[in-house]
C-alpha cells in the first residue's frame, strides 16, 4: 500500500468520489443502451414510454439482421479454433525453441496489434480485390484471424512459460508417447492460457468492425457491419438490441475467464 | 545440449511456421504492398506525399489527428491517475471489483459503446435534456458530430488503457517513501507533488504514449462521433481508398500513420525497458 488512506485525511473522500464518478462514466452508457433496447420508443426516448421486446424480435426475424448474427457467430467460432491452433503452435516454438531471431519472430507475431487496424484493413482489402477474396467467408476468416492470432500467441506463451517441461520428460520416461504427453500433461496444465486465448480470439472476431467493413459485400455482412451501416442511416433501437447482445457475449465470456482464473488460483494455493 | 535435445528444439521451432506463413501472406505482404503503392501509384515518385502536405484539407486532418490524440491522452491521464492511485490503496476486495469493471469496459464491444455515446450526446439526447431541464443551458449543446464528441468517446474508451498500466507502476513504488513524507508532516498535496508524481513519471510517460499511439490510428469512434468537417487520419485513409479510389494518396497517408505509430511505439518500449 503506497499510503494508508487514513493518512490522506479528507482528501481521500475526493479520491472516493472521483472513483465513483469514473465507474459511473464507464458503466452508465452500457446500462443505458441495454435499457433502451427494451424501450418502445423508436426515437429512443428516455425513460421509455413502455417496455417491449419488439426490437429483439426484429433482430431475430429480419433476415438482414438474423443472417448477420449467424455469420458473426460461425465466423467467431472458426476463428477461435484456428487462432488457438496457429497461435498455440507458434507459442510453443517461441517459448521452447532456441533458435536465432526469436525476438524478431515475437515482434512479428504481435505486429498486427501495433499496426493501426485501418491499415491492416485496407491492405487486406487491396489484396482481396486482387485474389478474389473480397466478400467471401474465407476472406472474413483471414481478416479476423490476423487480429486474433496475436492474442493467442501472447496468452499461450505466458501460460507455457509458467509450465515446467520436466513434467513432460517425466511423462515420457513413464512411457507416454509425444501425443499422449501433449494430451494428458501439457494441455491440461496450460488450460487457463488456452481458455484465455480462445475467449480473446472469439471476442476479437465477434466485435471486429474495421476489417469487416472493407471485407463485407451487400450479401455477406457480420453483425457489427450491419450495425455500422444502419448507424449511418438512423439510430433504430434494433442497433441497441444488437449492442446488448454483443455486450452480453463479452460479459459471459469475461465472467467465464474470471471464474477459471479464480479456480486456477485456488488450486495453486492448495 | 546433446544431439537429441537439439533436434527436439528444431522440431518445436517448426511449429511456428503455419502462423508465420499465414501472417506473411495475409498481413506482412499486403501491408508492404500498400506502402509501396504510396510511391508507385499512379506513377513512380513522391507526388502523393507532396499532395498530402500541400493540400489544406489534408494538413488540417493531420493537425486534427494529433490534436485529438493529445487532448484524449491528457484527459485520460487526468481522470485515470487519481483512480490508479486509489486502486493501489484500496483493500484487495475493492481493488478486484474496480479492476473487474475496468476490464469489462475494455472488452465490451467498441461499437456498442460508441453507439451508446452517439445516442447520449445527440441534440435530443439524455445529457442535453438534463442540462436543459436543470437550466444550465438554454439551447441544446452540439456535443456530437464534432471534435467534442470524438474526445468524449475516445477518452471513455482509452481510460482502462491508462489506469491498468499506471496502477501496475504505482504498485511497484516503495510505500516507505510516502510514509516517510507523511511522518515528516507533508500535506497530501505536497506528498503527491514531491514524492508520488516524480516517482510515477516513467509510468505516466509509458501509459500516455500508449494511449497517444492508439488514438492516432483510431477509426470507429472518430468516424461515428466526429463530423464530416473534422476528419481524423484513419478516416481519411479509409475514405480516400473506398470512396475516391485514390490508392496512392491513401497509401501515402497510411505510411505517415504507420511511421508515426512505429516511432512512438519504439519510444514506448524504451520507456518500459528503462523502467525495468
Amino acid at each position: 500500500m503506497i499510503l494508508t488512506r487514513n493518512r490522506l485525511g479528507l482528501f481521500r473522500f475526493v479520491l472516493y468520489g472521483h472513483a465513483v464518478l469514473v465507474m459511473a462514466f464507464l458503466l452508465l452508457p452500457i446500462i443505458f443502451i441495454a435499457l433502451l433496447s427494451f424501450g418502445s420508443s423508436r426515437w429512443m426516448m428516455f425513460p421509455p414510454p413502455e417496455w417491449t421486446l419488439r426490437w429483439y424480435e426484429e433482430l431475430a426475424t429480419d433476415p438482414r439482421w438474423a443472417e448477420a448474427m449467424w455469420l458473426s457467430l460461425r465466423l467467431a467460432l472458426i476463428v477461435t479454433v484456428l487462432s488457438v491452433l496457429l497461435g498455440g503452435a507458434a507459442a510453443f516454438a517461441l517459448v521452447r525453441g532456441r533458435f536465432a531471431g526469436r525476438r524478431v519472430l515475437k515482434a512479428f507475431f504481435v505486429a498486427p496489434m501495433i499496426v493501426p487496424v485501418v491499415i491492416v484493413a485496407i491492405a487486406l482489402y487491396a489484396f482481396s480485390l486482387k485474389v478474389g477474396l473480397n466478400g467471401t467467408f474465407a476472406g472474413f476468416v483471414a481478416g479476423h484471424l490476423i487480429i486474433a492470432v496475436p492474442f493467442s500467441v501472447i496468452c499461450i506463451s505466458n501460460s507455457l512459460r509458467g509450465f515446467d517441461p520436466a513434467l513432460e520428460q517425466a511423462a515420457a520416461i513413464c512411457g507416454a508417447g509425444r501425443l499422449e504427453t501433449l494430451r494428458r500433461v501439457t494441455i491440461p496444465s496450460i488450460a487457463p492460457g488456452l481458455l484465455a486465448a480462445a475467449v480473446f480470439s472469439f471476442l476479437a472476431s465477434w466485435d471486429e468492425v474495421v476489417v469487416s467493413i472493407f471485407m463485407a459485400s451487400p450479401q455477406l455482412q457480420t453483425l457489427p457491419v450491419r450495425m455500422w451501416t444502419s448507424l449511418r442511416s438512423d439510430l433504430t433501437p434494433v442497433i441497441a438490441a444488437a449492442s446488448t447482445l454483443l455486450v452480453l457475449a463479452s460479459l459471459i465470456l469475461m465472467a467465464l475467464l474470471g471464474l477459471s482464473a479464480t479456480r486456477a488460483g485456488r488450486s495453486k494455493m492448495q | 545440449m546433446n544431439a537429441a535435445a537439439t533436434s527436439g528444439t528444431f522440431r518445436e521451432a517448426r511449429a511456428a511456421w503455419p502462423a508465420i506463413a499465414f501472417l506473411f501472406v495475409f498481413f506482412a505482404l499486403p501491408v508492404g504492398a500498400l506502402m509501396l503503392r504510396s510511391v508507385t501509384d499512379p506513377q513512380w515518385g513522391l507526388q502523393n506525399f507532396s499532395d498530402l502536405l500541400a493540400t489544406g484539407t489534408y494538413a488540417r486532418v493531420l493537425f486534427n489527428t494529433f490534436l485529438v490524440a493529445a487532448v484524449v491522452t491528457l484527459m485520460s491521464l487526468l481522470i485515470g491517475y487519481p483512480l490508479a492511485w486509489l486502486l493501489v490503496m484500496l483493500p484487495a476486495r475493492w481493488q478486484q471489483v474496480l479492476l473487474a469493471i475496468l476490464l469489462m469496459s475494455m472488452w465490451t464491444s467498441l461499437l456498442a459503446r460508441t453507439y451508446a455515446w452517439l445516442v447520449l450526446l445527440q441534440k435530443t439526447g439524455v445529457i442535453n435534456r438534463i442540462l436543459l431541464s436543470v437550466g444550465v443551458i438554454d439551447a441544446p449543446l452540439p456535443l456530437v458530430n464534432n471534435l467534442t464528441g470524438v474526445v468524449i468517446g475516445m477518452t471513455y474508451i482509452m481510460l482502462p488503457f491508462v489506469v491498468l498500466p499506471l496502477r501496475a507502476t504505482l504498485a511497484t513504488l516503495d510505500p516507505a517513501l510516502m510514509h516517510a513524507g507523511a511522518v515528516c508532516g507533508a500535506s497530501p498535496w505536497r506528498l503527491f507533488r514531491s514524492v508520488l508524481l516524480p516517482l510515477s513519471l516513467p509510468g505516466i510517460g509509458a501509459a500516455g504514449l500508449m494511449v497517444f499511439v492508439m488514438s492516432l490510428g483510431y477509426y470507429v469512434t472518430p468516424a461515428l462521433l466526429g463530423g464530416t468537417g473534422n476528419m481524423m487520419l484513419a478516416e481519411l485513409i479509409a475514405q480516400t481508398v473506398q470512396s475516391f479510389l485514390n490508392w496512392g494518396l491513401g497509401a501515402a497517408a497510411a505510411l505517415v500513420l504507420l511511421c508515426a505509430t512505429l516511432a512512438l511505439y519504439a519510444l514506448h518500449m524504451r520507456y518500459l525497458d528503462e523502467d525495468a
